[in-house]
């Protein structure tokens, strides 16, 4: 199926969706118009007419319109919603699931039997195409829906497809992991205003510090281990605060963070 | 050629043994020399077929290289004793930690004018081969007594030459080195032995883990990094137990461990630069350093502390 020719359906137009619409907008991949989205409430439409996209407050009039559906609800709306627009599900329909916790298995029980599934965990980033997503696929998405969503939401960021299993480690490393980038990023410009630098200027060091390691980590293929040795002169500041950080134990206490956050989406997807 | 050692304790021990192990000299042509003929490794020496004498001058007048062997406290009253018989061809090793090469050239000048000075660290594993030695040369020492230093090094293990200020750090991290490994391959034994091991098959086992684990490193391009992620399968045992070893602080530990011993080794520097120490100082200062290491002086009763102090005096 052309991309440029697929009706994409957003049931749910909070954060999460906004920044995988923007994504696609960005990269051209979808024309706006082709683009409908559905909220209880004007509050989060308002930013999607502003796209060009069209909005409703009808949910099943998104999966009527649509041939791609992103469902973007929170966990606890979504069951009551998959009731609402179950009637309206067909074979030809390819349903991806945004919903943090909510396993292809339940998906799949609360949809028409010949629904083809597939279940997203993206992150924040996307919303500037530098998200990192993984999905997995249901009983019935084949090879030609997972190289569909990968090639649309490539647009977004790095896309992989994955076993299920890993949705719940992906949370706990990027999609909660932008936020311990940002409380580090945070430290770190803290750590620069105690010593004189004004925080405006060093906020953007520090964020500037962060991209630049991570695109030197992406480009280079190297083992991180051995770019921070290349950072280290022998006697020289950069090794008297790894030092620091060493004696701060920060490798397992980030450790700890993302196994925190896997365990807590294990649990949530079992309430 | 000819060696001799001023001292006769661990390192004289270990450097002799390996020498004559690597073939590059045999035990007759080694001399050590110690005033204390009750410690355990003088009859080691003995044993090997080295010449033992309580003369540190029979050493110096039978050596073509010197090794001063003692504690770096020691030094200056080691080379007061033998500057006389030093001459120009005697080629001086000091493996004394913090002692400098212009401490001992500053010593020996007022006996000899030019005299060759050598200072070396290395580490106990010399004695099965596997040490790691570096050394820098003094102002009179030409490149082929570096070069002849380091064939005799080099046959113990690894050698290099550094500049001098190096060579502090070089003691915090491979000369006190194998004590961190023994320390880590005991816990490592515990470890085993907690989880149902017999000791003895634990300490093999964890001993020939390092060892492999080591060479796998030295033989590898790959950062130590990259070998630690080979062994970590997902989820698996390896990681869930470095992540303990992380929570520990495990690679703080060991850089304050570094750090500390370097950092000892400058204060070793400061004691041995100060020439004025007499002899009797140095027996107390010896005395209180046991007083304060002794972990039942720290807990003694008031009595005991008393008995002991009336000890000292008498000496």
């Amino acid at each position: 199926m052309e991309a440029a020719e697929l009706w994409v359906g957003f049931v749910g137009a909070g954060r999460m969706a906004g920044g995988l619409v923007r994504g696609l907008l960005q990269a051209g991949k979808v024309p706006a118009s082709n683009v409908l989205a559905s909220a209880p409430s004007d509050k989060n439409l308002d930013a999607w007419r502003e796209l060009g996209c069209r909005t409703t407050h009808c949910n099943l009039e998104v999966v009527h319109r649509s041939t791609l559906v992103f469902l973007a609800t929170k966990p606890h709306v979504l069951p009551g919603v998959l009731e609402e627009i179950r009637p309206a599900v067909g074979s030809h329909h390819i349903v991806v699931s945004l919903v943090a916790g909510v396993t292809i298995q339940t998906l799949q029980r609360l949809l028409p039997p010949w629904t083809k599934v597939l279940r997203i965990m993206p992150n924040l980033p996307c919303v500037v195409q530098a998200g990192a997503m993984v999905f997995s696929r249901g009983t019935n998405a084949g090879d030609e829906e997972a190289a569909l969503l990968q090639s649309l939401l490539s647009s977004c960021g790095l896309c992989e497809e994955v076993p299920e299993s890993y949705i719940d480690i992906h949370t706990g490393l990027s999609g909660s992991g932008v936020a311990y980038v940002y409380l580090f990023a945070e430290a770190l410009a803290e750590g620069a205003v105690k010593m004189g630098m004004p925080g405006a200027l060093a906020s953007r060091i520090a964020a500037q510090t962060l991209l630049g390691a991570a695109k030197m980590l992406l480009e280079t293929g190297e083992h991180p281990a051995k770019l921070r040795g290349d950072v280290c002169t022998p006697g020289g500041t950069t090794i008297y605060a790894l030092h620091q950080l060493e004696k701060g134990a920060l490798r397992a206490t980030v450790m700890d963070a993302v196994e925190a956050a896997t365990n807590r989406a294990c649990d949530m997807a079992k309430d | 050629m000819s060696v001799g050692f001023i001292g006769a304790g661990q390192l004289a021990f270990a450097l002799a043994r390996g020498f004559t192990a690597a073939g590059v000299l045999a035990a007759h042509k080694i001399t050590a020399s110690s005033p204390d003929t009750d410690l355990p490794t003088v009859s080691g020496l003995r044993k090997m077929g080295v010449n033992f004498t309580v003369s540190n001058k029979d050493t110096v007048k039978s050596s073509d290289v010197l090794f001063l062997a003692v504690k770096p406290p020691i030094i200056p009253f080691i080379l007061e004793e033998v500057g006389p018989d030093i001459e120009a061809r005697h080629i001086v090793v000091s493996c004394a930690a913090g002692v400098t090469i212009s401490s001992i050239e500053k010593k020996l000048s007022t006996f000899c004018p030019t005299p060759k000075v050598i200072r070396c660290m290395t580490n106990t594993p010399v004695i099965v081969r596997e040490g790691a030695t570096v050394y820098a040369t003094g102002t009179h020492a030409d490149v082929e007594d570096g070069k002849l230093l380091e064939q005799l090094m080099a046959s113990v293990g690894f050698c290099t030459e550094v500049e001098e200020d190096l060579i502090d750090a070089v003691t915090g991290l491979s000369g006190s080195g194998p004590a961190y490994a023994f320390t880590a391959l005991d816990a490592l034994a515990d470890g085993g032995v907690k989880m149902g091991l017999p000791r003895r098959l634990a300490v093999r086992l964890g001993a020939q883990a390092l060892l492999g684990a080591a060479k796998m490193l030295l033989e590898s391009e790959q950062h130590p990094g990259q070998l630690k992620d080979n062994v970590c399968s997902p989820g698996g045992a390896t990681i869930h137990a470095l992540h303990f070893l992380e929570s520990g602080g495990f690679r703080s530990l060991l850089i304050n461990a570094v750090e500390a011993s370097c950092i000892r080794t400058r204060e070793l520097q400061h004691l041995a630069d100060q020439e004025k120490i007499s002899p009797a100082a140095i027996k107390k200062t010896l005395l209180d350093k046991v007083k304060l290491e002794s972990p039942s002086l720290s807990v003694a009763s008031a009595s005991k502390v008393s008995l002991f102090t009336s000890k000292s005096k008498k000496n």
